[in-house]
């Protein structure tokens, strides 16, 4: 079966919306990954298999491909890990979700995966979000150390995830994942500084300098 | 602070809306050094690589600071330096002449007298300090509020015109300035944008003659130095 899975990659500072298609068919066991992978990404198929398994699924030797469309920009980082993850999952039919389809439509996907199944923190998550809004996305299933940086994008459904099981189970429609609240402003207080320009004996004109070019500046 | 392969942004990207400080600058690469003169101007670095370009914000403040000479005591008057010529031209010529003149305040830090390490009045507070600059961006901000700008630092040329002008007198004294420390077109706004600053620092509405004399002031160390 093939499935179809959104997740995004950084170019420069803009996000940019990268589909990850595994098709999962019988024949010579193997896995692989097309579509101008980076070391990187290549890397992920130990991470993938490796965290399926230790998630406790079982993981059939079948014949994976898994491509990262457009195919012709380069990808690079570890972004993909979940998505390719779930997209594997749902391939094999390991989850059983009510209109998986529509939901993987509007649904993002972004994580590296530990060996333990656990997802990791990833870079970049902000403009992402930016963009995930523009391409009308609904929701993000992200690492659970992003999703206060993800919170501040407004319009999008946040889901902090935590590992690879947790996500299984929100997929199988056993478990509900809470939505991540709104970004608050946090007031900053006055900072102690260690240091003070008190103690800084003579240089005057060093203190000025540094003065008025703290002035002229914001 | 090294050439980038990768899409990555650098230093200066991280430094975005902060101060970017490099201790020891004639020790950074002559190349590292001289690419950082677009981004100063133009506050976006646009890194090209073979599959794309990217642009990425880099509007930061740089400080920098630097020995006169390898032994550090070119130009003292407690030590004598004994560096020769040849050293002394090698290691400050490695700070190139457009790189400074998009620095707006040289300064020279001498020792501090043993009087003055001993005095145990204390200088004004941080605190105090941070009152004066609070108040100066602020007028800042409020006269830029039709430009869309925030600071003095982001004046343009047809800005400078508007908000920085001068009377007669100062006229006058820059004229000369420029003369005698063979200024640049670029150093002339800029020293006008730092008059600007020193005037909204004592809340002055008007940039006075002593104001764009402080500034000049700023700029006499690459003659010292650099000027041949």
């Amino acid at each position: 079966m093939l499935s179809i899975i959104h997740s995004m990659a950084l170019h420069g500072l803009d996000g940019y919306l990268i589909s990850v298609q595994v098709d999962v068919a019988p024949g010579m066991p193997c896995f692989e990954i097309v579509g101008l992978p980076d070391a990187s990404v290549r890397e992920s198929k130990e991470r993938v298999k490796t965290a399926i398994k230790n998630s406790g699924i079982d993981f059939f030797s079948r014949r994976v491909i898994v491509n990262l469309a457009p195919a012709n920009i380069k990808k690079e980082g570890s972004n993909f890990d979940l998505p390719i993850a779930v997209g594997i999952l749902i391939a094999m039919e390991k989850v059983q979700k009510h209109e998986i389809q529509s939901f993987l439509e509007k649904t993002l996907f972004l994580g590296e995966l530990s060996l333990d199944g656990k997802i990791n923190q990833i870079n970049g998550v902000l403009p992402i979000c930016i963009e995930a809004v523009k391409k009308g996305l609904k929701r993000i299933l992200l690492p659970k150390e992003n999703a206060k940086e993800a919170s501040i994008v407004k319009g999008i459904e946040i889901y902090a995830v935590d590992s690879l099981k947790q996500v299984v189970e929100f997929l199988d429609n056993e478990k509900i994942l809470q939505k991540e609240s709104e970004w608050q402003n946090e007031k900053l207080g006055d900072k102690k500084y260690p240091v003070d320009f008190s103690e800084v004996k003579g240089q005057e004109t060093a203190k000025r300098a540094l003065e008025i070019a703290a002035a002229r500046w914001t | 602070m090294e050439e980038v392969k990768s899409q990555n942004h650098g230093e200066i990207s991280l430094a975005h809306c902060g101060v970017l400080f490099l201790d020891e600058l004639p020790e950074f690469k002559k190349s590292v050094l001289e690419v950082l003169r677009g981004p100063l101007e133009d506050r976006i670095i646009t890194i090209s690589r073979i599959q794309a370009s990217f642009s990425y914000p880099c509007n930061f403040m740089l400080i920098a600071s630097m020995n006169p000479c390898p032994c550090g005591y070119y130009g003292s008057k407690e030590k004598e330096c004994n560096c020769t010529q040849e050293q002394i031209k090698k290691y400050i010529g490695k700070i190139s002449g457009p790189l400074l003149d998009r620095i707006d305040l040289h300064i020279e830090v001498s020792g501090v007298r043993y009087e003055k390490l001993r005095n145990q009045k204390k200088g004004e507070t941080s605190e105090q300090i941070r009152e004066r600059v609070d108040m100066a961006r602020k007028i800042q901000q409020c006269r830029y509020k039709d430009n869309g700008i925030f600071s003095n630092a982001e004046l343009t040329p047809k800005l400078i015109q508007e908000h920085c002008r001068i009377d007669d007198k100062s006229d006058k004294i820059l004229e000369k300035a420029f003369e005698k420390l063979g200024l640049t077109a670029r150093a002339f706004g800029r020293i006008l944008k730092v008059a600007r600053t020193i005037a909204d620092l004592e809340q002055s509405e008007k940039i006075e003659s002593m104001h764009v004399i402080e500034a000049i002031q700023y700029r006499s160390l690459d003659k010292k130095y650099w000027g041949n």
